[in-house]
């Protein structure tokens, strides 16, 4: 069996000598590939040196990482450990105690507990349940099971870390054997915590771990996914972004690339073939006395857009159906327009119904169209995964809730273990500089902050940045302020140089990301002097409109609009102020 | 809660804060720039305290706050100055427009007669701070350890003494404010003034160990709870003029579970003064505590810490020496009661005062029930002045006969009723969750419904006429002075109180701890039968404290 072989771009070989790399080991038999592998290893312990590539190794070893918390500290430190972890190889699961089994601790492998004490040294309210059971005669035998417990408390209290104790003790009675001594942290635990956790894992690592690179031979990249073939990528983390108090919500979906030869760029978009909700298709199929074909139901799930009405369709439906009281309606220019604002198929089957064949509905429909949304992350970062951040679209229109085709199925009936249908859609002209010189100025609101999460992964990954300016928007910064905790550490570590933001309701007035440019004009001259690119991303109705006028005012700088205008297109056609709005 | 508790004779990490601080700045301007948190540093949160601010976070929001990629909810809470919780019309008006515009749409009624504000984010804290200035208030030494907002029995419209109590009140409160200008450096002006570094006559560079609390109470009502300040005045009044106070000094409430070092105290009378010398002898207990306090362990810092150490009489000698009119032999007095009077009363001029029920001293709007709208239409249209009160009602004040039906009007049109029953009126709770770092467990948020239940028990015994005083906190800190009440119930952990009995009428007395870690099954079943003996056995006019004490119950 001689299948085509693709190392990944990401390969530390420049392009052509890829492709003639792939022309050799993709024609090689495993014996040859065998040989070749063994040939190169015994090459580098020859001239003593450490492979600095070994081949992909076996499945990586488990790690939860388990954390008991009440106030967020100890699931920020879990995060911590996870990336820690990540780096050295380890397949590590995170997991608040309020979500496990127990008995699944059996097999857990190594565990990695960060326990919080509350009350009078109660363990935090969401975590009494797993407390009681790992304490109770229930609780599994632990043996072979490696742990370590970072405990965190007040030593204000007079039971300091008192839960962290209870379950290192506990582990140990069960059979499991303790990795490191536990540690108990104060208030003041930051510092303390990110030493312990560096040793401790060291002393867990495998041997070579955190050199291996996973790469999976299997998936030639010429099979990459496409608008027509694309990828089913798992979902391997979906949750909110967006408080409960928020008034719409925005959630952040990781996707699996693994084994589908994508690649992508910060800047980028994913594109995303979705499915109608089988609620819509029920009712559709219902009002069009469709009955319940089980095939017709699928096609009209996956391949129709079964909402959008158009004023083309209402006139093909009067056609077809022969219906006078609609043809009225339809020919009518000023009635149609009117009957179509804010008006879905649904609403018509409803108000003119008509029984109808399978094949004559569908020949009125337009084909499912796939949706866009910018990657928000760079695989210099999060390798074979994409991320996006995606807006709930709910709205009503003609008296009817509605929500959106693609971002409703993305939040409400899409979850972490599921799958979604991508593809890539590049986007060459939204990408960072070739220069890492060039100062940087993010402008983006709502989820227009999602490339710009892209761009300073890029930036955090590359050791670039420390210029780069961001200006984004949000409803509350309490509610909608998306990544902040992110946000917060790059601005820590000078991968983003300056943040400003504009919270349009937390005031009485209004406050746009306009409204920041335009008190910023001397700094946001004296950028672009600098020769910065300028980004904006988000909604192309207002924002981008807002933001283009008060650019050119800015621009204009006392001379008159059209000076402003002239010296906004400049930028434009110097590529200077790229845009990706929507 | 930066503060450890611990033996060693090493100073506080507050005082370094405090010495650093170029008299309460800090790097709290640069803090207040940052915009991607809505925090400020550690050491800035125990300064912006002393300028009447603490920093918070939404505790009930806790739980999705990382998962989602956000910071806590931080939000500060800004309280006001205002010696006897007395505003003027144009005043209220100003709090209840910024409540909506920069807070969390509710004004809280404090139990020292201040006003919270909670839900300041970052952003809003400067222009709320201007708004209140605009009216001329401030929130300095709100917090802090500085004297506090000075209490005074209401109310100046009702007659000479009380306007002269609250004269005395008000004067303390200006003798003993921090000189520091970095209040309205760092939030209203946000420039820095030239480091003309001000001394503190009164306080020193590193001001007290502790928060100090001054009240004045005109007698019969102790509606201020003298006996749970550092330093009480209680008014002797002759024919109508306030000839001088007895002094009373080492109340205090605040304990920690589970540490014994720490109590509640009731304060003792040391002797009588002039009206004339009150503000002398404030300065002279203050510099006192400013001297002897506690400045290495926070949690005994207190003067009430300071005299269980040193003995009273070393103080009382301390005081005297720094006083040039020594104290004299204290006077006799009497109180009636320590809740607030209720409903309408009309004074010699013939004007009226409507003191409100607020139940927890939360004034908002919610449903049918409209009280601040209703408050603020008062405000609006009538000649009145708001005093808020010890027990977190509030006072319309100065209605004349017009403006009285006016009143009434207006507050049966947005369906606020002027009484509740003789158990809730006299009920109080602190704030506790979600805004309170502190809490254990709910308490403004609880006792309401756990009052509903009382009120049918006591009903069984025909015992609903019966003035029982019930107050709740979320935690032992005992900011509703939980340890004088007839009932306590002290917040330990969530859904349980600890259930203290024994207080008495006038709150001259501490109650004792009878239940630990009760939820609300093991109240009610714990109550139900001390009412029913309560109802067979009282004496003649005894109060369900004295009751419980003289059964030997406690
Ligand atoms: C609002 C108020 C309760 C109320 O429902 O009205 C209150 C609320 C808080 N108190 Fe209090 N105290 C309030 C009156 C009291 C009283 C009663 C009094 O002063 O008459 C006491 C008991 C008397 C005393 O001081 O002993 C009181 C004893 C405390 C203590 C314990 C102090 C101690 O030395 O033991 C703390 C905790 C501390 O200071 O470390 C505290 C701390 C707090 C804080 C600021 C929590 C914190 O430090 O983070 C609470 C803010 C909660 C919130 O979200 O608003 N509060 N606090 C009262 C505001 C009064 C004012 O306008 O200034
Ligand atoms: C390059 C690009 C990048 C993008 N990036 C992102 C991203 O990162 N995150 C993100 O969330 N989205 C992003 N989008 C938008 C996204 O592609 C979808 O358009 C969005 O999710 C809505 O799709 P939907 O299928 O949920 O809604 P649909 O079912 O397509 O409904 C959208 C339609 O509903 C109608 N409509 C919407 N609101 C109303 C209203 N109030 N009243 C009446 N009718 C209304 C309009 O006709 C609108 O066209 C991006 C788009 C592009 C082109
Ligand atoms: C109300 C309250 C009670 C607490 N009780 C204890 C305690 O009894 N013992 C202890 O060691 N820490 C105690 N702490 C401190 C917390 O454990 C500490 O803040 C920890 O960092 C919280 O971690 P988390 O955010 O993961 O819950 C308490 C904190 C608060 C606010
Ligand atoms: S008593 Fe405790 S819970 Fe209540 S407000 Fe005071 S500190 Fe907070």
């Amino acid at each position: 069996m001689s299948k085509l072989i693709a190392l990944p771009h990401t390969a530390p070989f420049a392009p052509e000598q890829i492709a003639a790399l792939d022309q050799v080991i993709g024609a090689a038999s495993v014996v040859q590939r065998a040989w070749l592998a063994g040939f190169l290893a015994g090459l580098d312990a020859a001239e003593g040196k450490q492979p600095s590539v070994p081949a992909a190794t076996g499945p990586k070893p488990k790690l939860l990482v388990l954390y008991a918390t009440e106030s967020g500290n100890s699931e920020a430190l879990a995060a911590k450990a996870k990336q820690e972890a990540a780096k050295l190889g380890f397949a590590v699961r995170v997991q608040d105690v309020a979500d496990i089994d127990v008995q699944s601790l059996k097999d857990a492998g190594t565990i990695i507990a960060i326990i919080a004490t509350w009350g009078d040294g109660e363990p935090p309210q969401r975590a009494a349940p797993f407390f009681r059971a790992l304490m109770g005669e229930a609780a599994p035998r632990l043996d072979g099971v490696k742990f370590a417990v970072l405990a965190l408390g007040d030593s204000s209290y007079a039971q300091f870390c008192e839960s962290g104790r209870q379950v290192d003790a506990r582990f140990e009675a069960l059979g499991a054997t303790r990795a490191a001594a536990r540690i108990d942290l104060d208030l003041d635990y930051e510092a303390g915590a990110k030493t312990w956790l560096t040793t401790t894992l060291e002393t867990l690592a495998p041997a070579d771990a955190g050199s291996v690179i996973h790469v999976d031979f299997h998936k030639p990249a010429t099979e990459a996914a496409s608008k027509s073939a694309p990828f089913a990528a798992e979902i391997t983390a979906h949750h909110k972004l967006t408080s409960e108090r928020a008034e719409s919500e925005t959630v952040h979906v990781e996707l699996s690339l693994a084994g589908s030869g994508i690649t992508y760029e910060p800047g980028d978009a994913i594109g995303l073939v979705p499915e109608n909700d089988p609620a819509l298709v029920a009712a559709v199929m219902r009002e069009a006395g469709l009955g319940d074909d089980a095939a017709l139901r699928e096609t009209l799930t996956t391949s129709y857009d079964i909402s959008t009405l158009t004023a083309k369709q209402l006139l093909n439906y009067a056609a077809l159906t022969g219906d006078a009281q609609l043809a009225a309606l339809a020919e009518d220019e000023a009635k149609r327009t009117e009957f179509l604002a804010g008006r879905q198929w649904t609403d018509l089957l409803e108000t003119f119904p008509h029984q109808l064949g399978g094949a004559e509905f569908t020949a009125l429909l337009r084909p499912l169209a796939p949706r866009y949304y910018s990657v928000a992350s760079s695989q210099k970062l999060v390798g074979e995964e994409a991320h996006l951040t995606v807006a709930r679209l709910a709205y009503s229109s003609a008296g009817r809730a509605r929500l959106g085709v693609a971002s409703g199925m993305i939040t409400d009936r899409l979850r972490e273990g599921g799958s979604a249908k991508i593809f890539v859609r590049p986007n060459p002209h939204f990408r960072l500089p070739q220069s890492a010189a060039t100062p940087v100025i993010m402008i983006g609101a709502g989820t227009g902050v999602a490339p710009y999460r892209g761009f300073l992964q890029e930036l955090e990954a590359t050791g670039a940045g420390t210029s780069a300016w961001a200006i984004f928007g949000h409803r509350h910064f309490l509610y909608d302020f998306l990544y902040q905790l992110e946000i917060q550490d790059w601005l820590k570590s000078g991968v983003l140089g300056r943040l400003d933001l504009a919270s349009s309701r937390d005031q009485p007035e209004k406050r746009y990301v306009q409204h920041v440019l335009w008190e910023q004009r001397q700094e946001l001259r004296r950028r672009l002097d600098d020769g910065a690119t300028l980004y904006l991303c988000g909604d192309a109705k207002h924002m981008a409109r807002d933001v283009d006028a008060t650019l050119t005012r800015i621009l204009a700088d006392g001379r008159d609009e059209s000076a402003g205008q002239a010296a906004l297109d400049a930028l434009i056609s110097a590529g200077r102020y790229k845009k990706d709005v929507y | 809660m930066t503060d450890k508790t611990n033996e060693t004779p090493k100073l506080s990490h507050n005082e370094t804060i405090k010495t650093n601080s170029r008299f309460l700045r800090g790097t709290l301007a640069e803090g207040l720039g940052e915009v991607a948190s809505g925090a400020i540093s550690e050491d800035d949160q125990q300064l912006i305290k002393f300028h009447g601010i603490y920093l918070q976070d939404d505790r009930d929001l806790r739980p999705e706050r990382a998962k989602r990629k956000l910071d806590k909810a931080y939000s500060f809470m800004a309280r006001l100055r205002v010696p006897g919780g007395v505003l003027s019309r144009e005043q209220y008006l100003a709090m209840d427009k910024l409540s909506d515009d920069r807070g969390n749409q509710t004004l809280r009624i404090t139990t020292r007669q201040s006003i919270q504000f909670h839900g300041v984010i970052k952003t809003n804290l400067r222009p709320a701070l201007r708004q209140i200035d605009s009216v001329l208030l401030d929130t300095i030494a709100a917090c802090g350890d500085v004297n506090r907002n000075v209490m005074c029995t209401p109310n100046e419209f009702a007659g000479r003494a009380y306007a002269q109590a609250e004269q005395t009140a008000r004067d303390i409160s200006t003798h003993l404010l921090p000189q520091s200008g970095a209040w309205r450096e760092i939030f209203i002006n946000n420039e820095k003034v030239t480091e003309a570094l001000e001394a503190e006559p009164i306080y020193g560079a590193t001001y007290l160990p502790r928060k100090f609390k001054i009240a004045v109470a005109v007698p019969p009502q102790n509606d201020v709870d003298v006996f749970a300040h550092d330093l009480s005045y209680i008014a002797i009044v002759e024919n109508g003029d306030v000839v001088g106070y007895n002094v009373l000094i080492g109340g205090g409430m605040g304990a920690t579970h589970g540490d014994a070092e720490t109590f509640p105290r009731v304060g003792e009378v040391i002797g009588f003064c002039t009206k004339e010398s009150a503000v002398a002898v404030a300065e002279a207990v203050v510099t006192t505590q400013r001297d002897y306090g506690n400045r290495m362990n926070r949690r005994r810092a207190r003067l009430k810490y300071t005299i269980a150490d040193l003995g009273l009489d070393f103080i009382v000698r301390e005081v005297n020496a720094r006083l040039k009119v020594k104290l004299e032999p204290a006077r006799d007095y009497k109180f009636a009661g320590n809740g607030d009077r209720m409903g309408w009363h009309t004074s010699e001029d013939g004007r009226h005062h409507l003191t409100l029920f607020v139940e927890n001293g939360r004034v908002a709007n919610v449903g049918a029930w409209q009280l601040k709208a209703a408050l603020k239409q008062i405000a609006e249209t009538l000649d009145v002045a708001f005093i808020l009160t010890p027990n977190q009602n509030i006072i319309v004040a100065k209605a004349d006969d017009a403006a009285r039906a006016k009143i009434e009007k207006i507050l049966a049109d947005h369906g606020v009723t002027l009484r509740g029953s003789v158990l809730r009126e006299a009920a109080i709770a602190c704030v506790a969750l979600p805004t309170c770092a502190l809490a254990l467990t709910d308490a403004e948020r609880y006792l309401p419904s756990l009052i509903t239940k009382l009120d049918a028990l006591l009903a069984e015994h025909g015992l609903d006429q019966q003035p029982i005083t019930v107050r709740m906190t979320g935690c032992p800190n005992g900011c509703a002075r939980p340890y004088l009440a007839e009932i306590g119930f002290v917040g330990r952990n969530p859904g349980r109180y600890n259930l203290h009995l024994g207080g008495n009428v006038d709150g001259s007395r501490l109650n004792r701890l009878y239940r630990e870690d009760a939820d609300e099954e093991t109240i009610l079943a714990t109550l139900a039968p001390l009412f029913a003996d309560y109802a067979q056995t009282r004496q003649n006019g005894e109060g369900f404290g004295d009751f419980v004490i003289r059964q030997g119950i406690v």
